[in-house]
């Protein structure tokens, strides 16, 4: 090496080693910087993962066999890509004639240089799988006409686009629709669910969406992370028991005249609602009609959320308090005058007649106002509501389905409360309930004292195990001996009076109603609200039935149109819930 | 016996052997960064091929619980209330009044019992992450877990 050329070789070597150390300076810095290394990290995230939000399948509900009464179906949202697309053409066109779009609206969301931005439009969604077959055989069709076409207008449905996800579906379409409720989208487009128990239990059966991290790189694939799909319900209702209730619902409206039927049944050992039938109902699968069927203020479900006067169902509640309370034996003889004076009100029976003397069972039987509301007056004010609130009156039962509604009671010391309510409340007047608050407190009369808290949920399946939600007892507002005594009088009545309600073979306990209708002008006498419940095999209770027209226009009596209700229900029930005859059974548990 | 080691020094001292001796460890390292290299490349592209199948999976397992969702619901459709009555009334079937129906013991008879959807709640078990290390580990995990323990058996060893 010359020497004179050293100076070149040192020069060179300097600048290198400037060079390098100014960019080891320079990765030092941005190295030590710690938020800049933050936001490259944050930056290099963006790429390396791409966030995608799962939605867990909505809970499924069944009934109590485990018959599907809600699912899921798939269903596709359609839209494009607009820089795929050829000719828009053949899209709108084909949208038009399969799935009925305005074909200007798609060739307008399809416009390519469209100023909102969007390359990737919704044409329409919920698309049955049949629908987007038809189109897919339209595809195939063309493209085996024209894929080979140079012609740029061309028949195409390049860029048409389907994604596949989850629809609430109802197998049974209208059957229990009162109960279930459905799902629909809320103002924001979000799912949730309306009414009955997929409002109730919207949170549990949709479960918690979760956004995930997916790698962009396979290599660096991660195990997806369970999303474990919404709770399902397992419901108390029979499926066969409701198909028929509500048979018989509309079969009573029709042939009543009634401007709504609705039917409670439960088993009043354990509270279990095995049907809930009411008017109107609607199929679920077309949710969107539910403002055409359920007009003004028609509420969704009358079982639960409609409180009406019951009138003289509401007897056997009297009854029970005073004979529990020892204000009343069923010897105790009450002489009916007619009328009966109470806070300056007169009360009169129902045919304003006087039926002379007249025993518990006989004030029973002949549904007598008069001695009901002395009766009352007998137990007093304050113990005749203690016993009205343990039967729930006046208050939610605390049924498992949204929009429940509470009834009134009111009670001395109310602003709105006068001596005379003791009066009219002890006959069903001047206090109102719905039918399940109704069925659930008689239920303990039927169940030997015991109040059973009215459960629609019989278990719920969580995380793959199903937890029971168990029966509930809510208290004992009679004694054992009380309810005996009184569904003996009742049952008792009604074979007296050879009623309508019963049902060869099987002794049966009830009482009718009839209530006139409270009105801003005062009580109507000619549309009435007609009651009935009943119970029964006496003594081994199965079921409770309570039944309620709505100002049936044959007739305005409970016991010319809502007995023989009863004892078309019981007649079915018996052979949907296997209860032999009365003789078969005593002779078979006899052997 | 002077003779052999002055001829294993001079052939040690050869310059041509020097330099072959520099080119052959090159070769070597080469040889060795090649092999190493091969090895990597080949198991960065089955890890990649493996990946690339497990996303392709999840997507199908995913189209599966649709299928299934959907399946479900149809089977419930056409098993239910209306369809089934619709169904038995073709086949000659009839409504049953309770007037005939006849009543008789079974013995050992066992009533219907509810719906059982799922088994009821059992203590929780942790159960372990179901996607097995070959696909997440990299080579050097690959490496280190093989043969560290093996020089460790090695090192026990004793002469």
């Amino acid at each position: 090496m010359k020497t004179e050329h050293i100076w070149r070789y040192t020069l060179l070597g300097t600048l290198l080693s400037v060079l390098a150390m100014f960019i080891m300076g320079q990765v030092a810095r941005i190295q030590l910087d710690r938020e800049r290394v933050q936001l490259f990290i944050e930056r290099g995230k963006d790429y390396l993962y791409m966030p995608r939000t799962i939605y867990p399948a909505r809970g499924l509900i069944y009934d109590r066999w485990g018959h599907l009464l809600a699912g899921n179906s798939t269903v596709y949202e359609v839209a494009a890509e607009l820089p795929y697309v050829k000719n828009p053409h053949t899209i709108a066109l084909t949208l038009n004639v399969v799935l009925g779009l305005d074909y200007k609206k798609v060739l307008e969301e399809l416009d390519p240089e469209r100023k909102d931005g969007i390359v990737h439009p919704v044409l329409t969604d919920f698309v049955p799988a049949e629908k987007i077959n038809q189109i897919e055989r339209y595809r195939e069709e063309i493209e085996k006409n024209y894929g080979d076409s140079r012609n740029k207008d061309a028949p195409s449905l390049d860029g048409l686009v389907y994604t596949q996800h989850l629809q609430r579906t109802y197998p049974e379409n209208d059957l229990a629709s009162n109960i279930l409720g459905f799902v629909g989208r809320d103002q924001d487009g979000r799912i949730k669910g309306y009414f009955g128990v997929e409002a109730k239990y919207n949170d549990l059966l949709a479960g918690e969406p979760k956004t995930v991290m997916i790698p962009t790189d396979p290599n660096r694939v991660a195990e997806m992370p369970e999303i474990p799909d919404g709770a399902s319900l397992v419901l108390t209702i029979d499926r066969q028991i409701q198909d028929a209730m509500e048979e018989v619902v509309d079969q009573t409206m029709e042939s009543s005249g009634a401007e709504s039927v609705t039917i409670v049944v439960e088993d009043p050992k354990t509270g279990d609602i095995l049907a809930m039938a009411t008017t109107p109902r609607l199929n679920l699968n077309q949710y969107w009609r539910y403002g055409e069927i359920f007009k003004g203020e028609t509420p969704f479900n009358r079982a639960i959320s409609q409180a009406y006067e019951p009138g003289s169902v509401f007897k056997v509640l009297t009854m029970a308090a005073g004979l529990d309370s020892k204000a009343v034996t069923p010897d105790t003889t009450f002489v009916d005058t007619g009328v009966f004076e109470i806070g300056g009100t007169y009360i009169y029976n129902w045919n304003s007649g006087a039926w002379g003397p007249q025993d518990m069972q006989g004030c029973m039987q002949h549904s007598l106002n008069v001695c009901l509301a002395w009766i009352a007056t007998q137990i007093g004010a304050k113990q005749f509501y203690e016993y009205m609130d343990a039967f729930g009156i006046g208050r939610q039962t605390g049924i498992e389905m949204a929009g429940e509604a509470s009834g009134r009671l009111k009670i001395p010391g109310d602003e709105d409360w006068y001596d005379a309510d003791l009066g009219t409340n002890a006959f069903g007047q001047g206090v109102s309930a719905t039918p399940l608050q109704m069925a659930a407190a008689i239920s303990a009369i039927a169940n030997d004292g015991k109040m059973m808290a009215p459960r629609i949920v019989r278990s719920i399946i969580k995380d793959g195990h199903q937890y029971d939600t168990g029966e509930r007892l809510v208290g004992m507002p009679i004694s054992a001996e009380t309810a005996r005594t009184l569904t003996e009088m009742l049952a008792r009545s009604l074979e007296l009076e050879a009623s309508d309600a019963l049902v060869e073979g099987y002794r049966v306990a009830g009482k009718t109603g009839t209530a006139e209708i409270p009105t801003p002008y005062g009580y109507t006498s000619h549309v009435t609200n007609a009651s009935f419940v009943g119970w029964g095999p006496v003594p081994d209770n199965r079921f409770l039935v309570y039944i309620w027209l709505e100002k049936p226009t044959t007739s305005i009596w409970g016991s010319e149109v809502a007995a023989p209700v009863f004892a078309e229900v019981v007649e079915r029930l018996v052979v949907l819930m296997n209860i032999p005859p009365d003789d078969v059974r005593n002779a078979l548990l006899s052997q | 016996m002077n003779g052999v080691r002055q001829l294993t020094q001079a052939y040690s001292q050869a310059p041509w052997r020097k330099q072959l001796q520099i080119l052959g460890l090159f070769l070597l390292v080469l040889v060795l960064a090649a092999v190493i290299a091969g090895i990597y490349l080949n198991v960065t592209a089955r890890a990649a091929t493996y990946g690339r199948e497990i996303l392709m999976m999840q997507s199908d397992i995913e189209e599966l619980n649709l299928i299934n969702a959907d399946l479900k619901t149809r089977l419930a459709m056409v098993t239910s209330a209306t369809e089934m009555e619709k169904r038995a009334l073709e086949m000659g079937f009839e409504h049953l009044d309770r007037y005939e129906v006849a009543y008789l013991v079974v013995p050992g008879y066992i009533p219907r019992q509810g719906a059982v959807i799922a088994p009821p709640p059992k203590p929780t078990v942790i159960v372990a992450a179901s996607l097995p290390a070959d696909y997440t580990e990299s080579l050097f995990d690959w490496l280190r877990v093989r043969l560290v323990p093996a020089l460790r058996r090695l090192m026990e060893v004793k002469p």
